[in-house]
């Protein structure tokens, strides 16, 4: 009698629980996390410190793409943060981002080959 | 006699004309945009806005909320901000030249399928006495770059009152209106109501190949786009 009392008092919790669950759980076809608030941020009140944060919240869109329906990094996420690398002194690093944004979005090969030779181009010159 | 004749054919007028109104409101996704059906295209570039609108600054805030839901409707959407820079790089300066130009070289130098062309019609809060009110107004299309067919076509406009809740009646709650109205103004944040905007116009799209209803929403009434806010 006991035990059965308490399993109807913790099943609606445990309901609850779970129902709580499915809401938390990623509706949405790409995780951008808090991009799109700091690309807003970064353009009202361009500072060293607004450009950063809008780096990191990209390198965590890539990083938690798992957290989403598709579970696949944003369309031109990859590219964006290639060219904050590029802008920022690491041609390194822009192209292999480059490159995997071909990798996972073939729609975009023409514009990154084309980007990729260019920066290849300019390092060229500089060695 | 005549006067009833005449009054049963207003009657029957008036009947056809209510029921085709009626009509016009359930037009499907591929009634509305069958060029997009028949193309298919993969992918967008946005092209920063064109401002029409008095704020000068609307162009750099409104095309930080487009990349977005443009994706999440299942579009390969080209970075905004990396085209918008090399497009300088290549000497285009003005939207308007980018307006004018060609659509295949979209194709020829992106690989584009589409672009998206966006005109920023209102973008300002009118001062009244008592509140204030927020517009933000949008108009755009979708080309492809393969026929130079419009795809798809959209306005959207969203206005929010800044006036504030119920203060209460009387002088002192007249007061507190006004004082609500001009912090709210002074504080709006137009970007929000540009996403909130956003939605709506770019719902209208059909979903695009990284959607799980792509090819199946052809028959999605796009339902009463006017009016709402």
């Amino acid at each position: 009698m006991r035990i059965s009392k308490k399993i109807k008092v913790l099943f609606p919790i445990a309901v609850a629980f779970s129902i709580v669950g499915c809401v938390q759980q990623p509706q949405a076809l790409y995780n951008y996390g808090d991009y799109s608030d700091s690309y807003y941020a970064n353009k009202k009140n361009m500072s060293d410190e607004s450009t950063l944060k809008l780096q990191q919240s990209m390198e965590q869109a890539i990083e938690k793409a798992g957290e989403s329906i598709s579970g696949r990094v944003p369309p031109g996420m990859y590219a964006n943060l290639g060219y904050m690398y590029l802008k920022s002194g690491n041609p390194n690093g822009a192209i292999s981002n480059f490159k995997k944004e071909k990798s996972v979005y073939p729609e975009s090969a023409r514009f990154m080959d084309r980007i990729i030779k260019k920066v290849e181009l300019v390092e060229g010159k500089l060695k | 006699m005549i006067n009833m004749k005449l009054f049963k054919i207003a009657i029957f007028v008036l009947i056809t004309l209510l029921i085709s109104g009626c009509a016009q409101k359930h037009i499907t996704k591929a009634d509305a945009y069958p060029n997009m059906y028949e193309e298919l295209p993969r992918s967008i570039l946005a092209l920063p806005p064109m401002n029409e609108s008095s704020d000068a600054q609307a162009k750099d805030y409104y095309m930080t909320t487009v990349e977005v839901p443009l994706a999440l409707s299942g579009y390969y959407v080209f970075p905004v901000e990396m085209v918008s820079d090399i497009m300088k790089q290549e000497g285009v300066y003005d939207t308007e030249e980018l307006y004018k130009m060609p659509l295949g070289k979209f194709y020829e130098y992106f690989g584009a399928d589409a672009v998206l062309y966006t005109r920023i019609k209102k973008w300002d809060v009118s001062y009244m006495v008592l509140a204030s009110s927020l517009t933000v107004s949008i108009e755009a299309e979708i080309v492809s770059t393969k026929t130079s067919q419009q795809l798809w076509r959209h306005t959207g406009t969203v206005t929010v009152d800044l006036g504030g809740g119920d203060t209460g009646n009387g002088i002192a709650g007249l007061i507190a209106k006004v004082v609500i109205a001009a912090v709210n103004t002074a504080s709006a944040d137009y970007v929000k109501y540009a996403h909130v905007a956003n939605n709506r116009l770019l719902s209208t799209i059909p979903a695009g190949p990284y959607h799980e209803m792509y090819l199946k929403d052809q028959g999605i009434e796009l339902g009463n786009q006017r009016g709402y806010r």
